[in-house]
């Protein structure tokens, strides 16, 4: 159910918000996108990024000192 | 100035040219940028600097020979270089302002300058502003 997936581990703001908008770019309307981050900032910020564009964020969970996050376009 | 929705628009001025405030006006930019807003870059007195092709920022003051290092740290926590950044800034369209009056107390040429800059007056970028619901200073 995932279409897409981004790696953000390792990267601290805003560089996560900069490659999920290049990611979502790329991608169809109604696709999905797996991003996982490790900046604690993102927690925050990726629900703040969609909630402004207006892309569906399906998921947030965090495991292990890892935020998944699952994004619908729209 | 194509969106008349000032929701959707940030104006910032950036009047320092060293390093702290160069990344500052990049991430604030991109970050916009990539949460859907128009952004508008004004660069002024020392941020003007910043402008000019492959300008690498020094960290000011007592703190300039560790720029360097901070450099590397913020690769290390991948974060582009300060060039790199504003071509990030540039592909998510942000669009990039040359003060006028600067240039001319500076000495700097418009073909000195990165691609892409407009050159324009402070009557103008306040008339940006006026329509932007977030106006930012960075100096």
């Amino acid at each position: 159910m995932v279409d897409e997936s981004l790696d953000c581990k390792g990267m601290m703001c805003p560089m996560p918000i900069v490659h999920i908008t290049k990611k979502i770019k790329t991608m169809n309307p109604g696709q999905v996108l797996e991003v996982v981050a490790d900046d604690v900032g993102s927690l925050e910020d990726v629900p703040a990024w969609a909630d402004r564009t207006g892309n569906e964020l399906m998921e947030k969970r965090e495991d292990g000192g890892e935020f998944h996050f699952i994004i619908r376009k729209s | 100035m194509t969106s008349n929705d000032a929701d959707d628009k940030v104006a910032i001025v950036v009047s320092e040219g060293s390093y702290d405030k160069a990344m500052a006006s990049v991430f604030l930019g991109s970050t916009a940028a990539g949460l859907g807003m128009e952004v508008h870059l004004f660069f002024t007195f020392f941020g003007l600097e910043l402008l000019k092709k492959n300008k690498r920022p020094r960290l000011k003051g007592m703190y300039r020979p560790f720029t360097g290092m901070f450099e590397k740290k913020m690769k290390g926590i991948g974060v582009e270089s300060f060039q790199d950044m504003m071509d990030t800034c540039s592909e998510m369209g942000v669009r990039l302002y040359a003060c006028s009056t600067s240039m001319e107390a500076m000495g700097l040429k418009k073909e000195q300058l990165r691609d892409g800059v407009d050159v324009l007056g402070a009557s103008k970028f306040l008339d940006i502003a006026a329509g932007s619901k977030v106006q930012l200073f960075i100096g």
